[in-house]
């Protein structure tokens, strides 16, 4: 723990009584179309980011008007589920209240932009007609949780996913404050509310969990805070494997800080103990973590100051019990299998690669509309994956025809067959012109990239090598670039550092490979990288192991 | 009276003064004919700048707090965020204060691009002004408050001086601010020992009726955002025409150089022909772009035309041009005739947005652009054609409107302003006037419009009164932000219990914008907020409402 002065946010939150602080008076502020400084803050912790459209500022400020508030509203869906109704409702408030466009998260949610402050409360009150909610979606505290999303091969699939359930309603904040603000839910006397786990501060930076069933690794599982590796023998669930201190974010200039994979601590047998293990992470990451940089405050820096081992120490402390020794497990992949796949039950999943992650009409695809009229028959649930895509699942056999025949009708079909492996195994974060961090384009300018890349690949015929390839806008990593084989991470307009060497499970970070490349300068570096690849590769070589292989950059 | 080289001097010393160090000499020379001279050299009063540049809001936060600080130590203080700031107004700045803070690796916010940009151009030097620079960064970047350390350098090398050393802080800055800030104003403070003549207590001469001024556009920007449905024009005149907050100026509006030729070749008349008209000899070039209007003629001349023409023409308003290309006339003493018939262009009047003490040396207008349909087809009025193609250093001529019944009260009164549309302009006028002569009464406006994001004019500089307490309190109603409909009169009486209690603390109620349905409406609602709040009958309302009218606390300019 540090001596040091806390941070602003601490204070923000030990005074807002149950996270409260002053959005009420906010929601009631007519000149602005933004919350009291303060709420930024607290805000986030209801699910929401103030953002601003970047774009318009400068002419915006011409015009003497403030800057074009909204608010990006993300639901908390503990493994990425949603039933045929929820996506209903979804598509509906997508439109009458934001942009229109829906946006698969990293991380098996989904986000609405651009919600003005006035159309914040009908937003959430029609979320919760279908009991969908934006509490803690974003904020100090345990975030979604995420969890493996290929259709369910063994029972045992169904059992891990219900974890996720679980964790996130065992870790949610116990204020009532959420249902007071948005529901207009009576209010109670906050001071009698206690929240054992949060207490009043919460946690000092966000808290990410990811629950893995090897050999797939489609959740990124060692770049959460807190990772569940599902140990699995002869289709029966032996209990997990616990990995902490994984997390992406870094700063530019700030040598403090690094992206890092988590560490495996060790594995626990049974839902008790694995659910208390959990648990004290968390405490422990409330009472060490460091409240007075935030850029510091992440759960790996908590273990790395601490040391793995004094950490592990006082996680079972104050679980009263040891971790048993971690159990082997082997990643092959981190890819959704798109398609049609079929459970153990007989039931028909189909994936469908979602470009960015953004459902919406564009000039070749009604996707958003083929989506409403899939949704509709009520013959299919939903899901997103962690890389950013949609599951139609748990389609009886009778009515896989049915939704077979809507996708046809849409070309969803036909435009997922000729979607190259690059773009399928691609994914960008928002940034511009929403995001306040972002520094570059991501999203905006990933597909017209991944074009240009095509050709190379083509050019070097590894046009079916399943490379993974992650640009951001910033260093903070949401799209998680660092655990790609190829990472872009935005420095400033229209420039980017060039990161390689990732591996294609999921086990291996890349390394800063070049820095503040523009598009020319890095087509130029792909092309000469793509053609030792394509050359001097061995049977079976990832481009990630190639690079390391190579000592194109240095594993250390 | 002065002669010879004292004269000589004189005038030689007065051209080389600005306005302001004039008014005060005017202060200063009754000051001493009256025999009230102060003991000690009486200085200028002091106007500071507090300019921030910001990328995540902390330095406009801290500025704000210290505008807010300065203001109520009586210092005439301009808030202002750097991406408002017309870098060239640096020459005219006395006390310029920036609150900075660096972004990414080193490079100022995106806010404050332009200004940094400025200051390091070459070719100006500014050796008036006193600055001080205030840095925030972050000590965990490297080039910690690399921009707060360019900008003070260069203001230093552009000749200024400085007022305190530049102050860098880290994440925890409000204590050092707090700090820097308290001295600075201590500097000033001493530097400003001796009483000022009020700015107030100035006679403004009276502007003369109807005597033309010209002006220079210094700026015509629309105000409204992307997706706006409506286009507003804020446009700013350089002149030296006197006027007071609530007057209007009256523009008369040239006609369209290409139509006006269309309009000679059509009639074969010589351009340079001399004709009479209205008691005056003009040409007839003259006559169709600047005198008499060409389109959208009244339908009693259009009557006349038909006759002259002897031709069916229908008897409703048309454009000349049309007339002149469907019904030609037989010989040049018709077309001269008609042209004699021509009424004149009548003048717009629009309200002045701006005031004479914050905005010296310029008026501004708020003009909305009008749009008519007339045979199908959408036409543009023509003052606002005119106007909406003017541009920064085009001339402009106008006459000053006073409205005397329509002025601000006593400093210490409180005022209720109710301006929809663009009815908001005199109440700009009215609040940057207070903001810059320190009034002390309080201020509410009322507004309403489309679209909260895109309708809501001069927005950032409302937010930056009201977060100074200048502007007391802001009520607004957005058509589309509800699904009934809302306007101005829902809002007047949703603030019912409010209203009430100002007006009957005395507060000045003000109404300015459309007159149909909209003044009427309010008008209506100020009714129902003073029977209900005040349990009276109607009748007894409208007494109570009458006697505001008499008495000059209710005071209103539709049209």
């Amino acid at each position: 723990m540090s001596n040091k002065k806390l941070s602003a946010v601490e204070h923000i939150k030990t005074a807002s009584k149950g996270l409260r602080g002053t959005l009420e008076q906010s929601l009631g502020d007519e000149i602005t179309g933004a919350v009291r400084e303060a709420d930024h803050a607290l805000i986030k912790f209801h699910g929401m980011y103030e953002q601003d459209d970047r774009d318009q500022r400068q002419e915006r400020a011409e015009k003497k008007l403030d800057k074009l508030y909204s608010f990006m509203v993300r639901l908390r869906i503990p493994g990425g589920s949603m039933t045929a109704e929820q996506w209903i409702a979804a598509n509906h408030i997508a439109g009458d209240y934001s942009t229109g466009v829906i946006k698969i998260t990293t991380r098996q949610t989904i986000q609405l932009h651009g919600i003005l402050k006035h159309q914040i409360k009908p937003t959430l009150k029609d979320f919760d007609k279908v009991k969908l909610d934006s509490i803690a979606a974003c904020g100090d505290v345990n975030r979604n949780v995420a969890c493996a999303s290929f259709p369910a091969q063994l029972p045992v699939h169904e059992q891990v996913k219900a974890y996720a359930d679980k964790i996130s309603k065992m870790l949610l904040p116990k204020t009532r404050a959420y249902y007071e603000l948005w529901l207009d839910e009576e209010k109670i006397d906050e001071y009698n509310e206690t929240d054992p786990l949060y207490e009043d501060r919460y946690l000092p930076r966000k808290f990410k969990i990811g629950i893995a069933i090897p050999p797939n690794n489609d959740v990124d599982v060692l770049t959460n805070d807190l990772g569940l590796i599902a140990i699995i023998e002869n289709g029966e669930l032996k209990g997990f494997n616990i990995a902490v201190g994984g997390g992406l974010s870094t700063t530019y200039g700030n040598p403090d800080t690094y992206a890092r994979l988590a560490t495996v601590i060790g594995f626990t047998d049974t839902e008790e103990k694995t659910l208390k293990a959990v648990y004290e992470v968390l405490t422990v990451q409330r009472d060490f973590g460091n409240r007075s940089d935030r850029k510091l405050a992440r759960l790996k820096y908590t273990v790395d100051n601490m040391g793995v081992d004094a950490f592990t120490a006082e996680l079972e402390k104050r679980c009263g019990f040891a971790l048993q020794t971690a159990q082997p497990f082997e990643f092959t992949e981190r890819k959704d299998e798109t398609g049609w796949h079929q459970d153990y039950k007989g039931n028909w999943h189909y994936t469908l690669f979602v470009e960015n992650g953004r459902v919406t009409d564009d000039e070749t695809t009604a996707l958003k509309t083929a989506l409403l009229e899939v949704a509709e028959t009520k013959k299919s649930a939903f899901r997103f994956t962690s890389n950013q895509n949609i599951m139609l699942t748990d389609i009886a056999p009778a009515n896989k025809e049915l939704i077979s025949s809507i996708l046809s009708k849409y070309n969803i079909t036909t435009q997922q067959e000729n979607t190259s492996a690059l773009r399928k195994n691609s994914m960008a974060c928002v940034a511009l012109p929403t995001c306040p961090l972002a520094l570059a384009e991501a999203q905006r300018y990933l597909p017209s990239f991944i074009d240009k890349a095509e050709l190379l690949l083509a050019k070097h015929h590894l046009s079916a090598n399943d490379i993974i390839l992650r640009m951001t806008g910033c260093p903070n990593g949401c799209a998680r670039p660092y655990a790609a084989e190829i990472g872009l991470t935005g420095t400033a307009t229209g420039e980017y550092n060039l990161y390689i060497g990732g591996d294609r499970e999921g086990l291996r970070l890349n390394r800063l490979y070049r820095e503040k490349l523009a598009e020319p300068a890095i087509l130029e570096e792909l092309d000469v990288l793509f053609g030792a690849y394509s050359s001097k590769k061995q049977e079976g070589e990832s481009f990630g192991n190639f690079a390391i292989r190579e000592k194109l950059v240095v594993n250390d | 009276m002065l002669a010879g080289e004292k004269l000589q001097q004189f005038k030689a010393f007065i051209s080389n003064t600005s306005r302001e160090e004039q008014v005060w000499m005017n202060g200063y020379l009754t000051a001493v004919i009256t025999g009230q001279q102060a003991a000690t050299a009486p200085q200028a009063a002091k106007k500071i700048t507090i300019a921030y540049g910001t990328e995540t809001g902390n330095s406009k936060k801290l500025a704000t707090s210290f505008a807010a600080r300065a203001k109520k130590e009586g210092i005439r203080t301009k808030l202002v965020g750097l991406d408002q700031y017309p870098a060239a107004a640096l020459s005219t700045e006395e006390y310029f204060l920036t609150v900075i803070s660096t972004h990414g690796e080193g490079e100022p916010p995106e806010a404050a691009k332009n200004f940094y940009d400025h200051i390091h151009k070459n070719g100006f030097k500014i050796p008036q002004v006193k600055f001080g620079v205030l840095a925030l960064g972050d000590t965990a970047y490297p080039l910690f408050c690399k921009t707060g350390e360019d900008v003070d350098r260069q203001l230093q090398q552009l000749g200024a001086s400085r007022i305190a050393p530049l102050q860098k802080c880290d994440t925890d800055y409000e204590e050092q601010a707090e700090k820097w800030f308290t001295e600075i104003l201590q500097k000033i403070n001493k530097e400003s020992t001796a009483e000022v003549p009020a700015v107030n207590s100035v006679p403004v001469k009276k502007a003369a009726t109807k005597q033309v001024y010209k002006g220079s556009i210094l700026s015509n920007i629309n105000l409204t955002g992307r997706g706006s449905t409506k286009k507003t024009y804020h446009i700013e005149i350089a002149t030296e025409a006197p006027y007071l907050p609530g007057d209007s100026i009256a523009i008369v509006p040239a006609n369209d150089l290409l139509l006006v030729q269309e309009i000679i070749s059509l009639t074969g008349l010589a351009p340079n022909r001399e004709i009479t008209w209205r008691n005056e000899t003009v040409t007839v070039e003259e006559l169709l772009s600047q005198k008499a209007g060409i389109v959208y003629l009244l339908e009693k001349t259009v009557t006349q035309y038909a006759a002259l023409a002897e031709a069916p023409i229908p008897a409703q308003r048309s454009d000349l041009a049309h007339l002149l290309r469907n019904y030609p006339l037989k010989n040049e003493t018709q077309y001269e005739t008609v042209l004699q018939q021509l009424t004149p262009i009548a003048p717009r009047i629009y309200n002045i947005a701006s005031s004479p003490v914050a905005h010296e040396g310029a008026v501004h207008i708020t003009v909305l652009q009008d749009l008519f349909t007339v045979n199908e087809t959408v036409q543009h009025g023509l003052c606002t054609a005119y106007l909406e193609q003017k541009k920064p250093g085009d001339e402009i001529s106008f006459f000053v409107q006073p409205n005397k019944r329509f002025r601000l009260p006593d400093a210490d009164k409180d005022i209720i302003m109710i301006g929809p549309g663009t009815g908001i302009a005199p109440f700009r006028s009215f609040v940057a006037e207070r903001d810059a002569t320190g009034a002390s009464g309080k201020n509410w406006l009322f507004f309403a419009e489309t679209d909260f994001t895109t309708d809501f004019y001069y927005q950032a500089e409302w937010q930056t009164w009201f977060s100074t307490d200048v502007l007391t309190r802001v009520s607004l109603a957005f058509g589309n932000s509800s699904e009934e409909p809302f306007e101005i009169q829902h809002k007047i009486l949703q603030q019912a219990a409010s209203l009430f209690e100002w007006m009957e603390n005395g507060a000045y109620v003000y109404l300015c914008g459309e007159k149909d349905p909209m003044s009427k409406n309010a008008e209506a609602a100020l009714l129902s907020v003073i029977g209900q709040e005040g349990n009276m009958t109607d009748e007894a309302a409208k007494q109570y409402f009458e006697t505001l009218k008499t008495t000059g606390r209710y005071m209103k300019d539709v049209y």
